[in-house]
């Protein structure tokens, strides 16, 4: 059975990229545009894996991984964010929000996917 | 009468006191306890005492004396002496302030000429743009050369430059001021058209992207079909419908074919051999049929005889000349089959001989046609063989273009990715713009309500400017340096 991805950008060419991407691993992809509809979108359906950006216009990605680990049902939902922030200070506070890796924009469509698929197995 | 003063103080004597004690103390110490030690220092301590008292009452009024009648001589002689003195030193002081007045004099009148040149030359330079300045540059040297004179006309340039300076100064400062608050309304208007066009312009590069990625996307899922299609349509090791095995398949079917032409050929052959077997069988028969006439014509004779001999017998042979004639009747039967008989064969060997003969023609006619069958099947087999193998390396060529292509198109992917980062330098610009707008309203809202000069803290706003950057790219340009994106590489970090 294919697992199911949610990812959130606010760009509509990343989440196409990334829909492509993941579509040709074999995912199911369900897409959001920041955290706000993201948080809409976690409706009770099983969900593998979080991908999100950090910056985001009506609700950060910071803060969308805080209210989304509030919700028993995605409380151990690996969450990984992807984005062009690389500030140490934001990586921290990734951390301590509970996100299980930071990956820097640009990505290699494979690297990411081997990070994906080790998280999704994890 | 300051000074005496001094001398009334109480405490005066004290010192001499506290010398005379410590003077017979010491006295004391350094002749071992003495008697004739101890009434010195008494009468030292005596003296003392009566010293102290004595200047109490009447040294102060002795040194008041004293110091009257020296003060009244010194006045005297030293009013003498400055007197004569001041005679003497207004004489020379008066000479050499002379002397050195006509020489400052002169040199006044040098630096007075050369500050005129000066001023004649800084005239110049502004280009006659006073009249007093062109009118003094034009007078002043041929005035006579008086300092008073000089320096009235030093005055009047002095005057007439600072007058000319202020003007410029005034002038200089409406054109500013008037520049200010131009290029102010400037920004005001054009920095929210600044700003829409970037905003516009991002929102149309996002769409135009997204159309792009998503076109790429479908690119490459009909180059993905393509190739599958081509693989089902040549054939894969795990696939039994491709056009190998097709051709794999015709080939077998063909060669069946053309080994039952071959076997009905053989067959036909057979045939053949065993109609020529039937030919020898008709000369049998042509054979027999010639005895069966020979027999006819034999018992033919033989029935003549007997009705020759059962005519001699009379009556008595009667009967049996009737039975030779029956035999006689039954041998030219007989004859006349075997005549017929003889007829037919050779009818039969002539139809024997003509269907050998077309046989023989149609057996080597279907032997060339097989033989030429198969020559056909064979080329066209080989055509097909060959045409399989160029279609195979053209799905091989396929599959490894499409696999070149999917690559390419995931760098395609990479690259589409710096849209998100053009976006993102264009926020914050357009979010700067913004501020800067902001900023200038309300500048021009606190300038309505006072007239107190504004500024603006560079330094801090390129700071809040800097906070706001999320790649290092934009801090490298923030600081006019340049930095390379490295995209070959994925920064992953996990926690």
């Amino acid at each position: 059975m294919a697992k199911t991805i949610l990812f959130v950008d606010d760009s509509a060419s990343v989440r196409q990229v990334m829909k492509t991407a993941l579509a040709r691993e074999g995912y199911e992809v369900i897409l959001a545009e920041d955290g706000k509809d993201a948080l809409s979108k976690l409706n009770g359906t099983k969900i593998h894996l979080i991908i999100s950006d950090v910056n985001m216009p009506n609700m950060d990605g910071i803060t969308f991984v805080k209210e989304a680990k509030k919700l028993s049902a995605y409380k151990f939902t690996p969450i990984v964010m992807l984005t062009t922030e690389s500030n140490a200070s934001k990586m921290a506070e990734g951390k301590a929000a509970g996100v299980k890796a930071w990956i820097v924009k640009p990505f290699q469509p494979p690297q990411l996917m081997a990070a994906v698929a080790q998280l999704v197995m994890a | 009468m300051k000074e005496l003063n001094c001398y009334q103080n109480n405490y005066g004597a004290y010192p001499l006191f506290v010398s005379g004690v410590c003077g017979a103390l010491g006295f004391i110490a350094s002749t071992g306890f003495n008697v004739s030690g101890f009434i010195l220092a008494a009468c030292f301590v005596v003296l003392t005492i009566g010293l102290h008292f004595w200047s109490q009452n009447d040294y102060r009024m002795l040194l008041q004396t004293v110091e009257q009648s020296c003060a009244d001589h010194f006045q005297q002689d030293y009013e003498q002496k400055i007197e004569t003195l001041q005679q003497t030193q207004s004489e020379a002081l008066v000479s050499f302030c002379a002397n050195q007045v006509e020489t400052e004099r002169h040199h006044i009148e040098t630096l007075l000429i050369d500050v005129l040149q000066r001023f004649d030359k800084l005239s110049n330079h502004f280009g006659e743009p006073n009249k007093s300045l062109a009118t003094l540059k034009k007078t002043s040297p041929a005035k006579p050369t008086s300092v008073e004179t000089h320096i009235a006309d030093l005055a009047q340039l002095v005057d007439a430059f600072v007058g000319y300076v202020d003007a410029q100064e005034a002038i200089s400062h409406e054109s500013q001021s008037s520049g200010i608050v131009g290029l102010d309304l400037l920004c005001q208007q054009v920095l929210p058209i600044w700003s829409n066009q970037i905003e516009m312009a991002k929102e149309h590069t996002e769409e135009s992207v997204a159309n792009l990625a998503q076109r790429f996307d479908a690119l490459s899922q009909r180059l993905d079909a393509a190739v599958i299609a081509s693989q089902n349509t040549m054939g894969s090791h795990d696939s039994h419908s491709g056009i190998v095995e097709l051709l794999e398949n015709s080939q077998m079917e063909l060669s069946s074919i053309t080994k039952a032409l071959s076997a009905s050929l053989a067959e036909k052959g057979k045939m053949l051999h065993a109609i020529e077997a039937l030919s020898a069988f008709t000369e049998q028969l042509s054979k027999m049929a010639a005895e069966v006439s020979n027999i006819a014509n034999q018992t033919n004779l033989l029935a003549l005889n007997a009705a020759i001999q059962s005519a001699r017998a009379g009556d008595a042979g009667h009967g049996f000349s009737v039975v030779a004639d029956e035999v006689r009747k039954l041998a030219y039967l007989s004859g006349d089959i075997g005549k017929k008989m003889t007829e037919t064969v050779n009818s039969v060997n002539v139809a024997i001989d003509d269907t050998l003969t077309i046989s023989h023609k149609f057996a080597l006619q279907d032997k060339k046609t097989l033989d030429n069958a198969e020559h056909i099947i064979a080329t066209v087999l080989m055509h097909f063989t060959h045409a399989a193998a160029g279609l195979t390396d053209s799905a091989e060529q396929l599959r490894n273009e499409n696999n070149a292509i999917n690559n390419e198109i995931a760098d395609v992917f990479v690259n589409l990715q710096f849209q998100d980062r053009v976006s993102q330098i264009l926020t914050l610009v357009c979010a700067d713009l913004n501020k800067l707008e902001q900023h200038l309203n309300d500048f021009n809202n606190e300038e309505n309500s006072s007239e107190s000069p504004h500024s603006m803290n560079v330094e801090q706003w390129l700071d809040e400017l800097t906070n706001t950057y999320t790649m290092k790219e934009q801090l490298s340009a923030h600081k006019n340096s340049n930095t390379s994106i490295d995209t070959n590489a994925t920064t992953i970090t996990f926690f």
